[in-house]
């Protein structure tokens, strides 16, 4: 900051300095608004059941397309963004939402376009508290168990709903609220539920009451991802540019992967196991496969576009969607050697950031450009796509 | 390499990479952080705010010569105008160069408005974007995800009083030292609005910002009224009272 000492001197200037500094501050003002603050848009996932597929669009709704007509079943507008991908059980679609509620939403009801929540229906809507917090936002996806839903809120805390009502069977504390975001989701195995923190630390809670087991483990840095669990071990990806391997009850990581030097970007998106086999990719564009027990590499492949999705198994196919939309499908039962090669690839030409999933031989993308694509992968092309804005 | 490729590669990338890492060397303190990105700015610049400076103190020590060719050269402007350039420079004074300080500051303000809002990650978009701008520093890694909270503000959220009016006064105040004495009444009605002009509306400027700025602002504000205090020689013009009265406004 300066003073500006001439002014009183220089009875002509003052006014042209004026005009100058009038003119350059909102310029300051204009030039500031691009590549600072973002808007929250929501990058929901699809779920497909019976025929439907349900979505989160960018303008704040829940959307149900029939495959059938290629069209919006129905709608329901949520006025707020959702980052959560839909879960559905029987008639009732849960979403959680960026303002800190949780819904179920009755397909049926939805149909008739009632007003919500419907209870006969056995809709509800649960608000979060907001606990001193900036925030109570749920970000991260929600993790349906048996008669409960568990929900991490941006206020720093796991919450433990009743399915069938939504009322509320406990609360769980992580984080310091004005300090942390729980962006991640639990995942429960046995009777524990288990949950990894941006500030580099996964938790251990029991199931029934909330309470935190005796067992945590700490990182040198943040995890970016949530965890996922295959045999007594826990994989999930770090700020540290590597994905961790941790047995649950040890305080030293099984593994770290790149074993030496560290990947080029955060290992975001959750991995996925199978057979023994770590799927992972990275934000630098590397997708892996890494042997479970050891974290020895067994192929990679090089996107060259960030991979912000987890990807995603469908028989022996293993589809990943990079963030520049183009959909690699990798054949598993055939020889791959270290750099593998994909059996096909296949653009729909806008971006992803959202969690796709993929059924009868069709993946279901949700665009960044608020449209829904439908890829064939036997025919390697986009079958048909539908926007997601508001119902016409 | 279009022109944002650019500015993100050698501005507002450094910025913001430069911060995190200060943010973890300090102890996890986003605050602390900014005070000391605020204190190495004003030593970069330091040579366009020393010559500033003792532009200004040449200025003040010039201020007898000046009111005698304002008296001499009253009725006269452009006379004045010329003989008052003349003076300048002889003294080697520039009259514009108090401006470069200023404008070489304002990318940095861009820059470090941005570095705050994409480091605190306030949405999940945010958090995904940061990923592609950090360098592959450990101390960078390890920073990740910050703490927004500094002493009573929320660096990241916007409209703190407290904090706008301490930007505003401390600007006030570095103004006020350095802004010479009107010669006439209707000199001292332009140099009074100028006086309140700027830190009015950098403390609007703190209202719609985030905090981090705003405390940005106070801190170099408060460093440039120290470094005032030590090359000129004191309080300056401060405690001086215009014996001009304002004048009163017209009657209809």
């Amino acid at each position: 900051m300066v003073t500006i000492p001439y002014l009183s001197y220089r009875m002509k200037q003052p006014k042209i300095l004026l005009l100058v500094l009038i003119a350059l501050l909102p310029l300051v003002l204009v030039s500031c608004i691009p590549g600072g603050a973002s808007i929250a848009g929501g990058w929901a996932g699809t779920a497909f059941r019976d025929g439907i597929i349900y979505v989160g669009t960018r303008d704040g709704r829940v959307v149900a397309i029939n495959s059938s007509t290629q069209s919006q079943q129905w709608d329901y507008a949520v006025n707020s963004a959702i980052y959560t991908t839909p879960i559905v059980d029987s008639d009732l679609v849960y979403v959680g939402t960026y303002s800190g509620k949780v819904l179920a939403l009755n397909t049926l009801a939805r149909s008739q376009n009632l007003t919500f929540p419907q209870q006969r229906y056995g809709e509800w809507e649960w608000d979060c508290p907001i606990d001193n917090a900036k925030s109570n936002a749920i970000v991260a996806d929600l993790l349906v168990s048996n008669d409960t839903i568990y929900a991490s809120s941006s206020n720093g805390r796991v919450y433990s709903l009743d399915k069938e009502f939504g009322d509320q069977n406990w609360a769980s504390k992580m984080l310091d609220e004005r300090q942390q975001k729980l962006w991640t989701s639990p995942v429960i195995h046995g009777n524990a539920l288990y949950v990894s923190t941006l500030d580099g630390h996964i938790y251990a809670l029991s199931v029934e009451t909330g309470v935190s087991l005796n067992w945590s483990f700490e990182s040198v840095a943040g995890f970016a991802s949530s965890p996922v669990i295959y045999e007594d071990a826990i994989y999930v990806g770090s700020f540290a540019r590597r994905l961790y391997a941790i047995e649950i009850g040890s305080n030293v990581s099984m593994w770290t992967f790149p074993q030496e030097k560290p990947a080029g970007n955060w290992f975001w998106a959750s991995p996925m196991v199978n057979e023994g086999i770590v799927y992972a990719g990275c934000l630098d564009g590397k997708f892996y496969a890494i042997e479970a027990k050891t974290g020895e590499k067994l192929w990679e492949f090089d996107a060259g576009s960030p991979i912000v999705s987890s990807p995603v198994l469908m028989d022996n196919l293993l589809i990943v969607v990079d963030e520049s939309g183009t959909v690699y499908v990798f054949d598993l039962s055939a020889e791959l050697g270290d750099e593998a090669v994909p059996l096909k690839t296949i653009s729909i030409g806008a971006a992803v950031r959202s969690l796709f999933c993929a059924q009868e031989g069709l993946v279901y993308i949700r665009g960044e450009d608020n449209q829904l694509y439908v890829v064939d992968i036997d025919k390697g092309e986009v079958s048909w796509k539908v926007s997601l804005t508001t119902k016409a | 390499m279009s022109p944002g490729d650019v500015w993100y590669l050698i501005i507002a990338n450094p910025v913001l990479n430069v911060l995190i890492a200060l943010s973890h060397i300090l102890g996890g303190s986003f605050g602390l952080a900014i005070i000391v990105l605020t204190v190495i700015i004003r030593l970069i610049t330091w040579p366009l705010t020393k010559r500033q400076l003792n532009s200004t103190k040449a200025l003040q020590e010039m201020q007898p010569k000046i009111q005698e060719l304002q008296k001499k050269y009253g009725k006269n402007q452009q006379k004045l105008q010329q003989e008052m350039m003349k003076l300048y420079k002889e003294a080697g004074v520039n009259p514009l160069g108090c401006l470069w300080p200023m404008l070489v500051q304002f990318p940095i303000w861009i820059a470090l408005y941005q570095a705050i809002m994409r480091a605190l990650a306030t949405t999940p978009e945010n958090l995904l974007d940061l990923a592609q701008r950090l360098y592959s520093w450990n101390v960078v890694s390890q920073a990740i995800p910050l703490n927004s909270h500094f002493l009573w503000l929320n660096l990241g959220s916007q409209g703190d009083l407290p904090l706008a009016i301490i930007v505003g006064g401390t600007m006030w105040v570095q103004q006020k030292m350095t802004q010479a004495p009107a010669v006439d009444p209707r000199q001292e009605s332009t140099s009074r609005m100028m006086l309140l002009m700027m830190p009015l509306l950098f403390g609007f400027m703190t209202l719609m910002f985030p905090n981090g700025l705003g405390l940005y602002w106070a801190v170099s504000n408060i460093i440039g009224i120290i470094a005032q205090y030590f090359i000129t020689g004191g309080w300056g013009y401060l405690k001086f009272r215009s014996p001009f009265k304002p004048a009163p406004a017209k009657g209809k």
